[in-house]
């Protein structure tokens, strides 16, 4: 027996008085292919879509209102929750957009151990895409082995920073610990493993002919559709624009290591999918040199973890245990908050989604006045307002899984 | 008629196997928790991992279903908020009695870290909850264990069917 | 006397500032330090008014009059090679100046040059959208209107994104507090069960700290579970933290802890 209460069936979205055969279903917000809470209003006829209205907000917690009243260092476990697949992604975005605001110089080491958990962190996120979407399409298999790697990944970070999800790994001026004595030989162990991982997965669904039935032209993103979306990341590369934050606009390291940005040009979920299978493979190149950079720096005995800034970020706890001064300014960082200079920034970075960007107005207080992420996700959730209409029903939950959004960060 | 005494409970006989009959369902109950996907946020990246290879929920006989009319256990793993909460209200009213609910992770217990306008704060303002687990995300272990628990409290439940219904108002 | 608080703006401020501290500034440089941006304010400067220009964490910023952005945008597209308008939303600057500034964070990939667009708009003055000319602004200026009530002119589909459509109020307004208004915290209670629930189910608790003592009820102290309401009683018997109870389950087998074996190594 049901209490009653004031919940009616729902039939506000649909419209009874039928001209044609046009038919509005409602997709959401609990699907379990939705990747999240994501709501869609399709307008159908027959089979096809003539119109789709997404429809989020269903996981806005107010991040944005909770940064204005947070100081700086509170709010990056925050940011943990925000693309909480690949957390690191996130802490590092907002981390590098304070630097930039107070002018930090962060120490080589640190830079290293930030490009290893970033990157990481992007393997994890791209195994759990395929994972996904995967299952949403029908191959259980392929959920079940990216999950058991995914795991691996898992432990090293845990080994890290003690937290499988929600890091909190990067500080605003560094790193907070520097790694762990089987970080390194784990790390190796995972990666030379991994390409007969990935060679795995691809004889599972490269060639299989129902993943390619349904992912081959469907959802074709073309470029000029790509870019006045503002998509980033793969959704971009897929669709013939070179563009990897990582190349063009490098930050930390990544003008010292050599990697490729594979692009295709033919916009579809099939050339999505290639491209993340490629990008791990870059990732783990990228890994290699990592260590091989860590290694450098433990030769040449750079052991500084965080930048030296008493006025913006506490000294090492050996000098907060012992010298007075240091207490005191560590004292006063931690129950007022660092105070970066007037000033706005935007700074973006690669995330495995796509452009991660913080905007950060500081008015000199210790509270941003005005902090907004542009999260990829956003994007890629808008652009399919224009990319489902014209498909077909089954495309749909395709669709959404090769756009890669995770609802923590469309909706923040 | 039998020309000899059939003892039914020994050897030779029908396997009968003598327990009261709130026992034998409450392990069928108890035993397969097919429980619902209600992935909201982070929580349910966990929920996710815990069913897939490494943690391996079937193990429990805790399947994981689509549907609320096919499912017994709701978890409710994530931050539910304010636009959200009559869905998870409509849903639950939709799952078969008995049911039950498990709210996984911080801000399903209490609104956690999100103490902001969006939010609301707990699961129990809208629908009722059995077990509550801690943690920002709670570790797979821990969601086995509070399913273990969830088992243990259903064995200890009259199985009849005038139990008294759980709502809030 | 209760503390003032200033109702124009709720955000949380520090509560303690050095007298004589003067806040360092992020340093501005002048456009023409950099050719590329020399050239893309030159082409602004031709059709439009421009009213301040710099470069700031190597990224141009102009300050336009609110009238042109459509103009500027569209110089920006056509003549500057700015192919992705990456952001777009306001600030509220009520409190201070009776104003909001809307920016636009634009991208060009030829280029490789980010540069930012403001201006400033009065309470209840509308900007034109951008929507003809990045698809993008479709939903930034969607959220902006949803988060601050700054309406856009000849948008598509003008209504609130993030919040549901019967919402009260802007969030990201200073004068909106972070843990909502009255109308926001009964929202979700009013929706499903009606107002008359409200006393039932009771207000939020909001405290982090507070401790409520019917929880000794509510929750079954570990080893001692009762049903619940009923009363605790000395004698009864105390449940073992077990998983499974003494008498085992039905079939299902019983986890013995010295036959179990701890894995060290992962077999990776």
């Amino acid at each position: 027996m049901q209490q009653p209460n004031r919940l009616r069936p729902f039939f506000e979205n649909i419209s009874f008085d039928r001209k044609d055969n046009e038919m509005v279903i409602n997709f959401g917000p609990q699907h379990p292919s939705a990747h999240g809470q994501l709501r869609l209003i399709l307008h159908l006829q027959q089979e096809q879509i003539t119109k789709a209205h997404p429809d989020i907000g269903y996981l806005h917690r107010g991040m944005e209102k909770m940064a204005e009243n947070m100081i700086y260092n509170e709010f990056m476990p925050t940011t943990d929750r925000m693309d909480y697949i690949a957390s690191s992604s996130n802490n590092y975005g907002f981390a590098l957009a304070v630097e930039k605001l107070i002018g930090l110089q962060v120490p080589r080491r640190a830079k290293v151990i930030r490009m290893m958990l970033l990157e990481i962190n992007r393997l994890m996120s791209h195994l759990f895409w395929l994972a996904t979407t995967a299952l949403d399409i029908g191959a259980m298999t392929v959920f079940l082995y990216a999950f058991r790697e995914r795991e691996y990944l898992m432990d090293i970070i845990e080994d890290y920073c003690g937290a499988r999800l929600t890091h909190s790994s990067i500080r605003i001026g560094g790193v907070p610990l520097d790694i762990p004595d089987n970080f390194i030989h784990d790390l190796k162990a995972f990666l030379d493993k991994f390409p007969q991982d990935l060679k795995d997965y691809e004889d599972l669904l490269d060639s299989n002919r129902i993943w390619k039935m349904r992912m081959e032209n469907v959802g074709v993103i073309s470029k000029e559709m790509a870019q006045s979306w503002g998509c980033s990341g793969v959704m971009l590369r897929a669709s013939g624009v070179n563009w990897d934050i990582r190349k063009e606009e490098p930050y930390e390291l990544y003008d010292e290591i050599e990697f490729d940005v594979p692009v295709s040009e033919k916009g579809d979920n099939y050339a999505r999918y290639k491209l993340y299978m490629a990008e791990m493979r870059e990732t783990s190149k990228i890994l290699y040199q990592t260590i091989k950079m860590y290694e450098g720096t433990v030769k040449e005995n750079q052991t500084e973890l965080m930048a030296h800034a008493p006025q913006y970020i506490s000294a090492p706890k050996i000098d907060i245990m012992t010298q007075n001064y240091s207490l005191m300014q560590h004292f006063v960082l931690v129950t007022q908050g660092m105070r970066p200079p007037v000033g706005e920034v935007y700074i973006a970075t690669e995330s495995p989604k796509g452009e991660l960007g913080f905007y950060i107005n500081s008015q000199g207080g210790p509270y941003p006045y005005r902090l907004k992420v542009r999260a990829p996700s956003f994007w890629h959730t808008g652009i399919l307002t224009d990319l489902l209409p014209g498909s077909m029903i089954p495309d749909v939950v395709s669709i959404i899984g090769t756009t890669n959004i995770v609802f923590g960060e469309v909706d923040r | 008629m039998a020309q000899h005494q059939v003892n039914y409970t020994q050897d030779g006989g029908l396997p009968v196997a003598l327990t009261s009959v709130d026992k034998v369902i409450n392990w069928g109950r108890s035993n397969s928790l097919w429980a619902m996907t209600y992935g909201l946020a982070c929580c349910g990246i966990e929920m996710m991992a815990s069913g897939a290879s490494r943690y391996d929920f079937d193990r429990f006989g805790t399947i994981f279903r689509a549907s609320p009319r096919q499912s017994d256990l709701m978890i409710v793993a994530g931050t539910l908020t304010k636009k959200h909460a009559e869905f998870i209200k409509r849903l639950y009213d939709q799952m078969a009695e008995p049911r039950w609910v498990i709210s996984m992770g911080s801000c399903a217990n209490t609104g956690g870290m999100f103490n902001t306008y969006a939010t609301v704060q707990g699961v129990d303002r809208i629908i009722p909850v059995d077990l509550y687990l801690p943690g920002c995300a709670p570790r797979p272990e821990t969601l086995q264990y509070a399913v273990m628990m969830l088992q243990k409290k259903i064995r200890a439940e009259k199985a009849g069917r005038a139990q008294r219904p759980k709502r809030l108002v | 006397m209760r503390k003032y608080v200033p109702k124009d703006d709720v955000q949380k401020k520090a509560y303690y500032t050095d007298r004589f501290w003067v806040a360092p500034q992020v340093a501005k440089s002048p456009v023409e330090t950099d050719a590329v941006f020399a050239a893309d304010l030159e082409a602004i400067k031709a059709k439009c008014e421009v009213l301040d220009a710099y470069i700031q964490v190597d990224q141009l910023v102009v300050l336009i009059n609110p009238n042109d952005n459509f103009t500027v945008a569209q110089i920006l597209k056509e003549e500057c090679g700015y192919n992705q308008l990456s952001e777009c939303s306001a600030i509220d600057w009520l409190a201070k100046q009776k104003q909001f500034e809307v920016f636009y964070q634009f991208l060009s990939m030829s280029k490789r040059k980010r540069m930012r667009v403001k201006c400033f708009i009065d309470k209840e003055q509308a900007v034109e959208s951008l929507n003809p000319l990045y698809r993008s602004a479709d939903w930034a200026e969607r959220e902006m209107y949803d988060m601050f009530g700054v309406k856009v002119n000849n948008h598509p589909y003008m209504k609130r994104i993030l919040m549901p459509d019967d919402w009260v109020g802007h969030p990201l307004l200073k004068t909106y507090p972070l843990q909502g208004d009255e109308a926001a915290s009964w929202y979700e209670v009013d929706r499903i069960y009606g107002k008359e629930a409200r006393d039932i189910i009771g207000p939020e608790n909001r405290e982090s700290a507070v401790v409520d003592r019917y929880d000794t009820e509510r929750f079954g102290r570990l080893g001692h579970e009762v049903a619940r309401g009923s009363e605790f009683d000395e004698n009864q018997p105390v449940t073992p933290l077990a998983y499974q109870e003494e008498g085992g389950v039905f079939i299902v087998k019983k986890f013995q802890e010295d036959g179990a074996v701890t894995i060290t190594d992962r077999k990776r």
